[in-house]
């Protein structure tokens, strides 16, 4: 079996893992990140968004040997100590969420979205959050929490 | 067996294990791979620079085969290359954008490839590689079917190359689908046009999601030359245009449906593209 190594949430990890691993399923079953979720197991949801270099991609649509070498960070990953990130801060202040499965992918999409470009409008937010699907909310509070975790970014 | 080649030359080497299959992005990859299990070898090319990055060549801009598309809209490009861009931003999603690369649109061969027609209607070849040299063909002449393509075993697609001259033509696109991200496109129609004193020198119009395979409107195109308004086009255009159009009934539409909203959608953007030639 092939061994990957990669850097997750600042740490170095590595274990021996069949090749057909899909990342996310590493990141849950080896690593015990059960943070990321497994939504719809097509690249349709948007729930097990992680960011691979930066990028914010769908961790079922990749296996975890393509993501040899790269930085992952996950949503266990923004938190520093018990201060969370000012978007997961963002979240809960505007009730960004009802039953929160989507909560993570949404978070991350989130914060990728942020950092290409820090002054967004609502319709932008909207366009770009449209790889997650949120089932309960509405997207509203969501949009509302998006806005506020950038503000927040921007003043951090 | 998963295979990670250092070079495009190591992956053409590769590719002669019985069964084997080139991964990029993935995007279409594992949605279609679904509960089975992944039983032939798999060749990750989604790290070989040489096969990323865009490049200007004295007559071609040449888009690297693993370009995902993201880093297609991040680059300065002419403006024909507008519609390419906004059918790339709205490709699945950000996710998808950042994994999914050109080729691969270009090789999964469904009918409803978003990238297509914008690329159909830049008349862009497709850079075919194998461990016996290359080839070009043109990108008609690549997709031949529904899941159909002229790649022969051995073959990899390197690069797309758009000729500049096409290239600094203006250019518009449109889509239809149920909703805007991550569907399947009803209807797609891409625009790239020149104007010749204020009026339509030449129009290349490319319509996708409509026949197995997205084609160029000839008639259509005819029928612009000349036009001196965008308030004109949609006079200028009639269903019997699309009569080689072969739409089908489906889940998202039907296929009068399809025809009509595909005229449509072919007045607005054909208008669109005009209105950007003139700026």
């Amino acid at each position: 079996m092939p061994t990957v190594k990669m850097t997750v949430n600042g740490k170095p990890v590595s274990a021996e893992v069949e090749a057909r691993t899909l990342l996310v399923h590493f990141l849950r079953e080896h690593l015990d990140l059960t943070g990321t979720h497994v939504g719809c197991d097509t690249a349709q949801c948007g729930a097990c968004t992680v960011h691979v270099g930066g990028k914010a991609v769908k961790s079922c649509n990749m296996l975890a040997v393509q993501a040899d070498g790269a930085e992952v960070t996950t949503i266990e990953g923004l938190a520093t100590g018990d201060t969370l990130h000012p978007m997961q801060e963002a979240f809960r202040d505007h009730h960004g969420l009802q039953c929160g499965f989507c909560t993570p992918g949404m978070v991350m999409s989130a914060i990728d979205l942020v950092k290409r470009k820090a002054d967004l409008s609502e319709a932008e937010i909207r366009a770009g959050l449209e790889g997650n699907i949120c089932r309960c909310t509405g997207y509203h509070n969501i949009v509302k929490a998006v806005q506020a975790g950038a503000a927040a970014t921007r003043g951090r | 067996m998963f295979l990670q080649p250092k070079s495009v030359e190591a992956a053409l080497a590769m590719m002669a294990e019985p069964g084997a299959r080139l991964l990029a992005g993935g995007t279409d990859f594992f949605p279609a791979q679904g509960e089975q299990v992944i039983e032939h070898p798999v060749i990750d090319i989604s790290r070989l620079a040489d096969l990323r990055g865009i490049a200007t060549t004295p007559t071609h801009i040449r888009i690297g085969g693993a370009a995902t598309w993201s880093e297609i809209v991040a680059q300065p490009l002419p403006r024909g290359f507008d519609a390419l861009k906004a059918a790339a931003k709205e490709i699945g999603s950000i996710q998808i954008q950042n994994r999914g690369t050109i080729a691969g649109n270009l090789c999964n061969a469904s009918p409803a490839a978003d990238s297509v027609p914008p690329l159909m209607a830049l008349e862009a070849e497709v850079e075919l590689l194998s461990a016996a040299g290359t080839r070009r063909l043109p990108l008609g002449a690549f997709i031949l079917g529904n899941r159909k393509t002229a790649l022969l075993p051995g073959e990899m697609v390197s690069a797309i190359l758009v000729p500049r001259n096409v290239a600094e033509n203006a250019s518009a696109f449109g889509k239809l689908g149920a909703r805007r991200y991550l569907v399947i496109s009803i209807v797609m129609i891409a625009v790239a046009m020149s104007l010749e004193n204020g009026r339509v020198g030449q129009a290349r119009i490319a319509i996708g999601a409509c026949s197995a395979v997205a084609q160029r409107l000839a008639e259509a195109e005819a029928a612009l030359v000349g036009c001196r308004k965008a308030e004109e086009i949609a006079g200028r255009l009639h269903a019997g245009h699309l009569a080689a159009l072969a739409p089908i009934d489906d889940v998202r539409a039907t296929a009068g449906y399809r025809r009509d909203a595909a005229l449509i959608l072919l007045r607005r953007v054909a208008a669109a593209a005009m209105l950007a030639a003139g700026n």
